[in-house]
């Protein structure tokens, strides 16, 4: 029981990270990223394959986030300019639709190119024990890059004056500009971001389980699940909700059974719109 | 002249609510823009600030032209603008607001500190989320947010808005002594009085037109004026 | 306006005051359709597979008509057409092979509780005044849940296997060609109730809705029983359909068959490439990428990047979809007049 307590926060953290770049895009920008999953694994491939042509993990690992975030940052600029013409609800089903695509289309190359890729970063050293359970060392290090991450991620938009600005724009678009910022030039941050966010947990994930394309769609879905119910916009409740989910992943996987664990989560996602559309810790509706 | 707005033209959706609008405005001056509900005010100014798509006519800020400029950049120029909805940002504390203010520079202590002394209510308050404080504080915090960017010019959009008597007379106390300290000023009102002792120059606008301009004792001494704003029959 | 709106601002008639004839040339696209369809058995009936493949277009069509009424009409992001399509089916099959009830009689229990299932979806998407992203995950989530019990229900659903049908073999439905004619006359009856409601105060009630809930509320539009009507009445034809499929063809029905990732995914596309909120917008759509996967099936590897592809262009092209677009260009024909 404490083990999979212990698996479910490791998991959880890293759940959370998953969620905070789809939450922040959405906050942003009104654009539901269901490619968020596929960008991850790209970002997992990349280092794979640069592992493959004989560099060391920690680079390779470096340049696989950075191409995660250089991809969204492209999308950004190219595609989601005629997402941005539109208001409301149009943009909000057109943006869908878009990043349905442009899920399918890093799912049908990476299937057609690199099927059977994948990407496993061994950690070596014996297990440690942490409260009694023994974790491995990948688990640890994962577990440390995203909570070390989560804190970046805290300080930025607290204390600094970029992400000041983020959450002005998530706030207030119109007093956002008239104080001098940039929604166009947030969200292409933001999207950069996202994207470098979605690559790290590619990256943290592998250190547990190999990643590869059959992977994309899960990842996705989980962002989605925890995105909303952390309350779509709020990076902490992205963070507290994943904690909570992946608590609830291990406990349901150990006492019941993988299938019924997907319902299960999804049943979250479902209870938290019916029940409180604004998640744990988003803004209620207006 | 810091700012000339010739000709301009604009509106919603395709249709135009203000028409042909001219006049300038001079370094150091306080002008106002009069007229009721309805009358084209608000619409002036965002097309003016740029956050309306139809607009034809020219603006021109410190010479140069903003009709084309983004709404971020003229305020970095240093145009600040301060909306009848004033558009707070709710969950942030009232210091966190002034910071935005001041994007992308760092904030000057000296400006924050003349914020507060001129609102010594909001120092109070420095850690309160803005969406807690009450009408008249918001719209100090309104105000005091434009003038983080240090701006050359400032404008209101009925600054009056939802404040009880006592703390409008208030809100324009400050703004003279802003006025004083030769700051550029451009208010709308509806509160005529008010904006008339404020300002040196004011203008007139019905139905999205200046029907009249002139100084403030010529506006105030205007039998059409006197019946139509100031209550006099 | 929305992208929903946009593409059916062009004004549908009212059939008050209008002549018999007039009404009947309402329904006149309808039956060009039928025309058509009906003769394409004659070019490929020798071939079991293109007719599967035929038949599988009007089984799309249909689903997005369904779509299109629950959709199109009410802006309800009903992101479960597989789902409650693959309510219908297996619980045909559970009804009719397991518990016992002849095949018609299994169908009609299948059609209700798909109809039953998507009114509480409809009518808890209501009580809590859900925007369409919510309802969108929402009814993904009973979506993605579906195909989640279908493999873990083996012993009732066949698991990964999946499970074929004895009920209905001995009926026309097994045939390829006769089952061909009753997924078209589906199709049929499907679009004329689509047109039906268009034209009729029901249709109006839910263009008013559509366009402004508050002033439609205010209008006296009880805007909450038309959108569970909209989902009760989508749901039931989802469910027919998938039920209808389930008796047919092989009489094989496997966790594939109604997929979100197969089903609701082409159906979204087809319907908002057709035109959403447009009569023939589903048979346009469906027809269109029908054809665009066969055309793919030589691709194969590469046929999940093209298709992604093809939606990116089409999106970023066609925003409001073929039919309102073709529809617009002929009335800006000089001399056309436009229906009174």
């Amino acid at each position: 029981m404490r083990s999979a307590l212990v698996d479910g926060v490791v998991l959880g953290l890293q759940y959370g990270l998953l969620g905070v770049g789809l939450t922040l895009i959405y906050g942003l920008a009104g654009v539901l990223n269901l490619a968020h999953g596929q960008i991850a694994v790209l970002g997992a491939i990349v280092v794979a394959l640069v592992v493959d042509a004989g560099a060391a993990a920690f680079p390779a690992a470096l340049l696989g986030i950075a191409a995660a975030g250089a991809f969204l940052l492209l999308l950004d600029l190219t595609l989601m300019r005629a997402v941005y013409r539109q208001e409301g609800e149009r943009r909000v089903l057109l943006g869908l639709l878009l990043m349905l695509g442009v899920a399918f289309v890093i799912d049908g190359f990476l299937v057609w190119r690199y099927p059977v890729e994948q990407l496993a970063l061994r950690v070596g050293g014996d297990a440690v024990p942490i409260l009694g359970v023994r974790m491995t060392r990948g688990s640890l290090l994962a577990s440390g890059i995203t909570v070390a991450a989560g804190l970046v991620l805290v300080v930025f938009f607290r204390y600094s004056s970029l992400g000041r600005g983020v959450r002005s724009v998530i706030q207030d678009e119109e007093g956002a500009r008239l104080c001098g910022v940039s929604p166009a030039a947030v969200r292409t941050f933001v999207f950069a971001m996202s994207g470098v966010l979605a690559g790290l947990v590619g990256v943290t994930r592998s250190m547990t389980s190999p990643i590869g394309v059959n992977n994309t769609i899960s990842f996705t879905i989980l962002a989605l699940i925890v995105a909303v119910v952390g309350g779509l916009g709020s990076v902490s409740g992205a963070f507290l909700a994943g904690v909570l989910l992946g608590v609830v992943d291990r406990l349901s996987s150990f006492y019941i059974g993988t299938y019924v664990t997907t319902i299960v989560l999804l049943l979250c996602a479902a209870v938290t719109i019916v029940a409180r559309p604004s998640g744990l810790l988003g803004r209620s509706p207006p | 002249m810091i700012l000339r707005v010739r000709g301009l033209s604009a509106g919603y959706a395709g249709k135009h609510v203000v028409h042909d609008v001219t006049f300038d405005v001079d370094e150091g001056e306080a002008v106002t823009i009069i007229g009721s509900n309805g009358a084209g005010k608000s619409t002036l100014f965002r097309a003016m600030l740029g956050l309306l798509h139809t607009v034809s006519g020219t603006i021109e800020f410190d010479g140069r032209d903003i009709s084309k400029v983004p709404t971020h950049a003229i305020a970095r120029r240093g145009l600040a603008y301060v909306p009848a909805e004033r558009h707070l940002f709710a969950q942030m504390s009232v210091v966190e607001n002034l910071l935005l203010g001041a994007f992308p520079r760092r904030a000057d202590p000296e400006v924050e500190d003349l914020v507060f002394g001129l609102f010594p209510r909001l120092a109070e308050r420095r850690k309160q989320a803005a969406g807690t404080l009450s009408g008249g504080e918001q719209q100090m915090l309104a105000v005091g947010r434009a003038l983080m960017s240090k701006p050359r010019v400032l404008m209101l959009d009925e600054p009056t808005t939802g404040l009880a008597p006592r703390l409008a007379a208030e809100a324009y106390r400050a703004l003279a002594t802003l006025r004083d300290a030769g700051l550029t000023l451009v208010v709308t009102e509806q509160q005529v009085p008010l904006a008339l002792q404020l300002a040196s120059r004011g203008h007139v606008i019905e139905n999205g037109r200046i029907e009249l301009s002139g100084t403030s004792a010529e506006l105030a001494d205007n039998p059409d004026v006197q019946r139509a704003y100031l209550g006099v029959a | 306006m929305t992208v929903v709106e946009e593409s059916t601002a062009t004004t549908v008639a009212s059939p008050v005051g209008q002549s018999v004839g007039r009404r009947l040339l309402a329904y006149a696209p309808i039956l060009a359709v039928a025309a058509l369809a009906a003769l394409v058995p004659l070019r490929y009936s020798d071939s079991g597979s293109m007719m599967g493949v035929v038949t599988d277009g009007l089984l799309f069509a249909s689903y997005a008509v369904a779509f299109n009424i629950i959709f199109g009409s009410t802006g309800q992001l009903f992101l479960c057409v597989g789902a409650l399509a693959g309510l219908g089916g297996f619980a045909s099959a559970i009804f009719s092979d397991r518990v016992g009830l002849p095949m018609i009689p299994a169908i009609v229990v299948a059609t209700l509780c798909a109809a039953l299932i998507g009114g509480l979806l409809a009518w808890v998407s209501v009580k809590r005044a859900l925007e369409t992203i919510f309802i969108g995950i929402v009814t993904l989530t009973f979506s993605l849940s579906f195909d989640n019990l279908l493999l873990g229900r083996r012993d009732l659903t066949g698991g990964e296997t999946g499970l074929f049908i004895e009920s209905g073999g001995d009926t026309i439905l097994r045939e390829r060609v006769p089952a061909y004619y009753v997924f078209l006359g589906l199709l049929v009856v499907y679009l004329v109730i689509f047109r039906l409601l268009q034209r009729s105060r029901t249709g109006w009630a839910f263009r008013a809705l559509r366009d402004d809930k508050l002033a439609a509320e205010l209008a006296g539009v009880d805007v909450s029983r038309y959108r569970v009507f909209a989902g009760t009445l989508g749901s039931a034809m989802f469910g027919l359909t998938g039920a209808l499929y389930a008796h047919s063809g092989r009489g094989f029905i496997g966790p594939s068959t109604y997929a979100f990732g197969e089903v609701d995914v082409r159906v979204l596309v087809m319907l908002a490439f057709g035109g959403i909120g447009s009569l023939l917008g589903p048979v346009v759509g469906a027809a269109t990428f029908t054809w665009l996967d066969e055309f793919l099936i030589e691709y194969r590897e590469l046929r999940l990047l093209i298709y992604g592809v093809v939606i990116i262009v089409l999106f970023l092209g066609f925003r409001r979809g073929v039919v309102p677009v073709v529809v617009d260009l002929f009335h800006r024909l000089p001399n056309r007049q436009r229906p009174r």
